[in-house]
């Protein structure tokens, strides 16, 4: 393939110059949370992705209900959706169960309604997905802040204890906590993954802060008389919500591919409970017959997985335009990043 | 330096420690390995129970129990590493772990060279193309491959890149309009990579769109498929093609000394095309081949070296990846040939969706055997390089895109230096740097396994065996497994870090 080394308009220049001179009067008068917006909302594909997120969530919600507690203890609240994911019902027009008006995404060859399953399913992987998400970001979010305000030798614990959580794989921890604790539910399963999948953020977090404590403004605020709790909450945290926020983001959809991928192994979401990958590894062996069966729940993974990506493309820009974080992202890059893709594999 | 590696590796084994340790409390309290037993009919269960108890320790409580299984694993006693025995069959771990690591090595290696090269190559075209077409494209591609689960690409590749491509097979023509999409795609794909007026790029559409278009005519014609071959022309073609490409990227083509020095090797391939077929028959071996590639790349690299008595390095490098890629084009052909003996003995299924090699062929022929385990690699190989291309390809394009930005950068472009210059000195070296540290990852990676591929694609490597202890509650073996694959991620967190303080004398060791 041929590479074209010369000189595109403006591309290949550095563009410190004009970007900022346009960015300047492009966001005079606004504040920081309404630059941040504004740009946001200026990223075409996250915003598509943000709608899609939100009116999906609805959707599956209110289709299949709200299923929480045990079977003991049970709080349920009927969806929409005429039946119900475990309910045993009589073959459709479709012998072999094709999708029709009755049943549109088809039946399963237990003739259980598939659309059913499929929102149920939905419903599951996205809970876990967030609670993996928000108890990850909430554990990276304190550890990191508190290693890199503090340094020295609660640093150095710190990121040894990181360390050995990273070299514990996700998905062995996982898979060995889902086979144990997967009769008990689907929550428990997502909060101890939650509790594996921190390391990367703290890592960021603490970079971020390593940077910013060593700032002026934070030095003012010693001078000033601040209290570290003081100094951590109004002076660093509100500086470093960018990352958090966009690495968050991108746990989410690291989160959604993990559980996926443990429940097609067979240690996450245990029957009679459904999730997404649990339904793909059910109904692989279906694909030549029942294609449908197949192609739903990978869609449906895919779509979310895409959608937060690109949020967290669009939240990344908004808040950090040009990008210029450099030290902080090669430690997250270097520690992070291959184990998600080797988590993934 | 030597205090600070030592520090970090007695560090290094205290977090391995740690590990192990909270492994094996979490494997041990995760399942009874006899439940299978405790339910079947056996009427000397209650034996085989207490023998097993007594051989695998059940009796003694896991935290205890760790400690004896450290001292085995680290052959205190014996002086001898042990890791004991499977559960069920009673075979020793070391074994089973001895016959996966080449599984999974090579199950792995090819689709991470690949995913690298080609990762690190788009990536970069994207950054120096920022905003493009290419880049835009190259992004919304990254994000979704991202985006996939990798068993349901699996299914996927499976049933379209094997079954239906074996049917395919079957009667290999291709109709009027399946060329036409295919050749508008390819087209499409190829018009990717021009930037230009609009003029330009239709002009570039139109001739790969009948360049594609007539190639796969001819091919569905001749049932090329069936019986593919490049034959000495289309790999000195092909060669000579990578000749120009190189020259270009490297040097540009103004370099005449390059463009002879690749061509020159190029020949040189071609010229050894028959003598090899003559020496690489049925009966050949690996340290054979591996001799001829040695034989070929250092010839290479003379060719590059006697051509030029300014700048060598760029000149032996077009050199040397041109004769690369006639030497890998020659063995393609070689392969090719073996195409229809593998066709039959494959009962007309070549593609193959399981395991890592087909037990029924038993064949004595070099090439009959490389070809089969290929035919296993392709789907895996596909589907792992889709999931790490994507980060390779997002991270080299934003670490260049960072350099891009530095003053170095514009000082070295107001010097009045060339801009492949400024990419490919300036710009290219530095931003490798971080990725040094993502390689040293995969690497240390590829013997961990890929426990999810592997399952899909029933193969007997490391995953697997990872997934099956954990199946099967073989403490013994998931320790084993395990023990390997963090001990590797320990050393790779350490090769990562001496390699970039080497790479990047900004960054200091602390001592």
């Amino acid at each position: 393939m041929a590479i074209n080394f010369r000189k595109k308009k403006n591309a290949d220049q550095p563009m410190e110059g004009n970007e900022t001179g346009s960015a300047s009067v492009q966001v005079a008068g606004l504040s920081q949370g309404q630059i941040i917006r504004k740009r946001f909302f200026q990223h075409k594909p996250a915003i598509a992705g943000l709608i899609f997120m939100i009116l999906f969530t609805i959707f599956v919600y209110t289709a299949s209900g709200i299923h929480l507690g045990t079977d003991s203890a049970k709080f349920e609240i009927k969806g929409w959706w005429k039946y119900s994911f475990d309910e045993l019902l009589d073959q459709g027009s479709c012998a072999d169960g094709c999708p029709s008006s009755d049943h549109p995404m088809g039946q399963l060859p237990n003739s259980i309604d598939y659309f059913a399953q499929v929102t149920r399913g939905s419903e599951i992987s996205l809970m876990i997905m967030v609670v993996i998400g928000g108890l990850g970001g909430f554990i990276g979010t304190v550890m990191g802040s508190v290693s890199g305000f503090f340094g020295g030798m609660i640093d150095a614990v710190m990121m040894r204890f990181t360390d050995f959580i990273i070299t514990v794989p996700s998905i062995l921890i996982g898979a060995v906590i889902g086979y144990n604790l997967g009769n008990f539910g689907v929550f428990p399963l997502a909060i101890f993954l939650g509790l594996f999948s921190w390391t990367g953020l703290t890592r960021l977090v603490r970079g971020e802060f390593l940077t910013l404590r060593e700032r002026e403004f934070v030095d003012a605020a010693r001078v000033a008389g601040a209290s570290n709790r003081r100094i951590i909450f109004k002076h660093i945290l509100p500086n470093s919500v960018g990352v958090i926020i966009v690495s968050s983001t991108l746990l989410l959809s690291s989160s959604i591919l993990i559980e996926t991928g443990l429940s097609f192994l067979g240690f996450g979401v245990q029957a009679p409970d459904v999730s997404l990958g649990l339904l793909i590894n059910q109904y692989q062996g279906e694909f030549i017959y029942a294609p449908w069966l197949f192609w739903w729940p990978g869609i449906i993974i895919v779509l979310i997985a895409l959608s937060i990506n690109f949020i967290g493309d669009g939240l990344r820009d908004a808040f950090d335009p040009r990008q210029n974080r450099r030290i902080n992202r090669k430690d997250f890059l270097a520690k992070t990043a291959t184990r998600d893709a080797i988590n993934k594999r | 330096m030597l205090a600070f590696i030592g520090r970090r590796i007695s560090l290094a084994l205290l977090i391995l420690f740690g590990s192990t340790y909270l492994t094996y409390q979490l494997a041990a309290y995760s399942g009874d390995p006899l439940a299978g037993l405790r339910e079947s009919t056996d009427p000397k269960k209650e034996v085989i129970i207490a023998e097993l108890t007594k051989t695998l320790q059940l009796d003694v409580p896991p935290p205890a129990r760790y400690f004896l299984w450290l001292q085995k694993a680290l052959g205190l006693a014996t002086g001898k590493p042990d890791f004991g025995d499977t559960v069920l069959l009673r075979f020793p771990v070391i074994d089973q772990i001895a016959t996966a690591i080449p599984i999974t090595i090579r199950l792995l290696t090819i689709s991470t060279i690949l995913a690298i090269v080609l990762g690190i190559t788009f990536g970069v075209l994207s950054a120096i193309r920022q905003y493009s077409r290419l880049d835009y494209s190259l992004t919304f591609l990254s994000f979704f491959l991202f985006s996939l689960p990798i068993f349901w690409v699996a299914v996927l590749l499976k049933e379209y890149m094997a079954i239906q491509f074996n049917d395919f097979l079957a009667n290999p023509t291709i109709d009027l309009v399946s060329n036409f999409v295919i050749a508008a795609v390819l087209g499409f794909i190829i018009t990717g990579f021009v930037s230009g007026t609009r003029k330009r790029v239709l002009i570039t559409f139109g001739i790969s769109f009948v360049t594609v278009f007539a190639l796969f005519f001819a091919a569905g014609a001749t049932e090329w498929f069936r019986h593919p071959s490049l034959g000495i022309f289309g790999i000195t073609l092909l060669g000579a093609a990578c000749a120009v490409g190189f020259t270009h990227v490297f040097t540009g083509l103004n370099n005449r000394k390059a463009l002879g020095a690749g061509l020159t090797s190029v020949a040189l391939g071609a010229a050894v095309y028959y003598p090899f077929g003559a020496i690489a028959g049925p009966g050949t071996n690996y340290s054979l081949m591996a001799a001829l590639a040695l034989l070929m790349v250092s010839s290479s690299y003379f060719v590059g070296y006697f051509f030029t008595k300014i700048d060598k390095g760029p000149v032996i490098r077009v050199s040397m990846l041109s004769a690369f890629f006639v030497a890998l084009f020659t063995v393609l052909e070689k392969l090719m040939q073996t195409w229809d003996t593998y066709y039959k003995l494959s009962d007309g299924r070549p593609i193959q969706t399981m395991g890592s090699y087909n037990i029924t062929i038993s064949s004595n022929d070099f090439w009959v055997t490389n070809l089969d385990l290929l035919t296993h690699l392709i789907l895996p190989t596909t589907a792992l390089t889709l999931i790490s291309f994507a980060g390779y390809l997002r991270y080299s394009r934003a670490s260049v895109l960072e350099v891009l930005s530095m003053d170095y950068i514009r000082t070295a472009r107001a010097k009045g230096m060339p801009e492949r210059e400024v990419i490919l000195r300036h710009a290219l070296r530095n931003a490798m740097i971080p990725l040094t540290t993502l390689i040293a990852f995969d690497i240390a990676g590829l013997v961990g396994g890929a426990i999810i591929t592997e399952s899909v694609f029933g193969w007997r490597g490391m995953g697997s065996l990872a997934n099956e202890a954990i199946q099967s509650q073989d403490l013994n073996l998931l320790m084993g497994t395990f023990s390997i694959t963090a001990f590797l991620a320990v050393m790779a967190t350490l090769a990562a870090d001496l390699i970039y303080s080497t790479l990047d004398p900004r960054i200091r060791i602390r001592k």
